[in-house]
């Protein structure tokens, strides 16, 4: 009887355990910024990058609310948003995050806004930064 | 077969349009208005199996046919066109490498998605089956976020079932592997994805059954027996109520992913082909190995099982838990763990064929529910509803269908199969009748009841 208690506490920690389920399906890199559904609008951040700071792998974003700055870790994907100059989206590095290029950043915890997910980028041609307005 | 009218017809105004007295068909006209749900969930209907989204030509119908229980498998794409748009990799030069394997495809129902990402098509990419969607309301929640697709996180976005057809858009609806929205395909909406997971939510069960069931049959009395003994089937902890929900004795904790050991399974169906089968990691990138956990009342009448496909029967499926690939795995494992004897799961033949029996009987019940309503909500439609009426009844005959093929497969319940019969014919009577489609249909109905008796006590 205490192997089985023990059993289904173990499953129980187990699947309780389980990460987060939301989704990460990769088909994320080819929706525009700002076009995220169920997250652009209501979780994201969007605004433009005011620096980057690679050593601290840390971002500030200016948006609605003001300056935000955003931590990226190993596990946040960068893409770079290329659908208004009709060029498939593609995955990007620090190095295409640049001062004054729009972004949108999707939070690992919508509640804290303080890891990044996912963090968008508008970009010209092969990866350059778009020509600003 | 499709089951969105469950909660329609439950709200299904009568219409008695009478052509001669003008304020009364007024007030006829107006109770037919649909409610705003049900307007909703016709919009969602026409999108799912007509919008291309101006992408390659296919639609959400495309891998999820109304006529096939919203999934594919190598039967009924036999039965295609070879200008079907699910072929869209075999006469679409821009398509022909790395978005189909059109072997895989035609031969075991396989669709390839690239669930890890697109950097490289030529060898990252994963080979999946078409999950059918009903009893979507019941399977998709957790504690820990919604859960859709094979590996529970199939959506882009926030992850959600309503998010889900932008990702399946992306994927699947592309004219060219650039993927540029505007110009490959385009996204839907947020109208069209609220009415597209409207729609969605609509199809198969609204509700878990609450087993035990009073089954009438020996076999299958037995099989629910096994399927619900923690120390024997143990089927009931990840399926509860034969659902999609795990409960480990504290209560459900929703739908859950496990690591089964389907990927180690010998002599795969694909592997087999000698087409390039990249190993399938699962929930996550890089995945962790866990897979989704599927609903099983509509299992009989939906294989291939599993999400590689792996195995044709549902014999074979229930056989899998007794093998070693399921034994060995994380999750048998964890269930040896709970057991005093240190058992996973260990059944034999007699015992595995009447867990499949049981499932075959669950899932002709559930589909003589859905021929009842159908039917009953056919008889709703006046004169001016005719088509209305005919699609009905042709819904409810696929089902009527279904539920024939599935007894028979098990050779169970004989004698309820002969009513299933009776009830077809009935049923295509009162679709083509002019004058008689309500007493046709009442009799239908009278058939189906007669079969559902043959299979469980009256409550």
């Amino acid at each position: 009887m205490l192997k089985l208690l023990a059993g289904v506490a173990v499953m129980g920690l187990w699947l309780g355990c389980l990460a987060q389920a939301h989704g990460q399906q990769m088909t994320e890199m080819y929706i525009p910024i700002g076009q995220s559904p169920g997250v652009s609008g209501k979780s994201s951040l969007m605004g433009a990058i005011e620096s980057v700071n690679p050593q601290k792998h840390t971002l500030a974003v200016s948006g609605p609310s003001g300056i935000h700055e955003i931590l990226l870790t190993d596990r946040t994907r960068i893409w770079l948003d290329r659908t208004q100059a009709r060029l498939p989206n593609l995955t990007g590095t620090l190095a295409n995050l640049h001062k004054g290029l729009k972004v949108e950043v999707k939070f690992r915890d919508a509640d804290q806004k303080r890891v990044a997910e996912w963090i968008k980028v508008q970009v010209a041609e092969s990866g350059a930064p778009a020509r600003k307005p | 077969m499709e089951r969105r009218a469950r909660r329609r017809s439950a709200l299904e105004p009568i219409c008695i349009p009478h052509p001669l007295i003008a304020a009364a068909s007024l007030l006829i006209l107006a109770a037919c208005d649909a409610s705003p749900e049900q307007d909703l969930v016709a919009k969602g209907r026409q999108i799912f199996f007509n919008e291309t989204f101006q992408g390659n030509g296919r639609t959400c119908g495309t891998c999820h046919p109304a006529e096939n229980n919203l999934t594919l498998d190598p039967a009924f794409i036999a039965t295609l066109p070879p200008t079907d748009p699910l072929f869209v990799a075999e006469f679409n030069p821009d398509l022909k490498k790395n978005f189909e394997n059109p072997r895989l495809m035609r031969q075991f129902g396989l669709i390839l998605e690239n669930l890890d990402g697109f950097a490289d098509l030529e060898k990252k990419f994963v080979m999946r089956g078409v999950p059918h969607m009903l009893g979507l309301r019941t399977s998709v929640d957790s504690p820990q976020g919604p859960r859709t697709g094979w590996s529970g996180d199939g959506a882009p976005g926030d992850g959600s079932l309503r998010s889900f057809a932008t990702g399946a858009v992306i994927q699947h609806f592309t004219k060219t592997l650039n993927r540029i929205p505007g110009q490959d395909f385009r996204l839907p909406t947020e109208e069209e994805l609220d009415a597209i997971e409207a729609f969605s939510l609509s199809l198969g069960r609204q509700h878990d059954l609450a087993l035990p069931l009073p089954l009438k049959g020996i076999v299958p009395k037995r099989g629910q027996e096994i399927f619900l003994d923690n120390s024997l089937g143990k089927c009931n902890r990840c399926h509860a109520n034969a659902g999609a929900t795990a409960n480990f004795g504290a209560g459900s904790i929703g739908n859950a992913n496990f690591n089964t050991g389907v990927e180690n399974l010998p002599d795969q169906p694909a592997d087999l082909s000698g087409e390039l089968n990249p190993a399938d990691d699962g929930f996550r990138t890089p995945g962790d190995g866990t897979f989704n956990t599927p609903p099983l009342v509509e299992a009989a009448e939906t294989g291939p099982f599993f999400h590689n496909n792996a195995i044709e029967t549902i014999e074979g499926a229930v056989a899998f838990y007794d093998g070693e690939a399921f034994n060995s795995s994380p999750a048998g494992k964890l269930l040896a763990a709970a057991d005093p004897d240190g058992v996973g799961i260990e059944l034999d033949g007699t015992q595995i064929v009447a867990i499949a029996a049981f499932l075959r009987v669950i899932n002709a019940l559930e589909n003589i529910r859905q021929s009842v309503e159908l039917l009953e909500s056919s008889r709703s439609k006046g004169i001016a509803h005719r088509a209305e009426a005919k699609e009905l009844i042709t819904r409810s005959l696929n089902e009527t269908q279904d539920s024939i093929r599935v007894l028979e497969g098990g050779g169970l319940h004989p004698e309820a199969v002969a009513h299933l019969r009776e009830a077809q014919t009935f049923a295509k009577k009162a679709a083509r009748s002019l004058f008689f489609r309500d007493r046709l249909t009442k009799q239908a109905i009278e058939e189906q009841n007669k079969a559902r008796a043959q299979l469980v006590e009256s409550s």
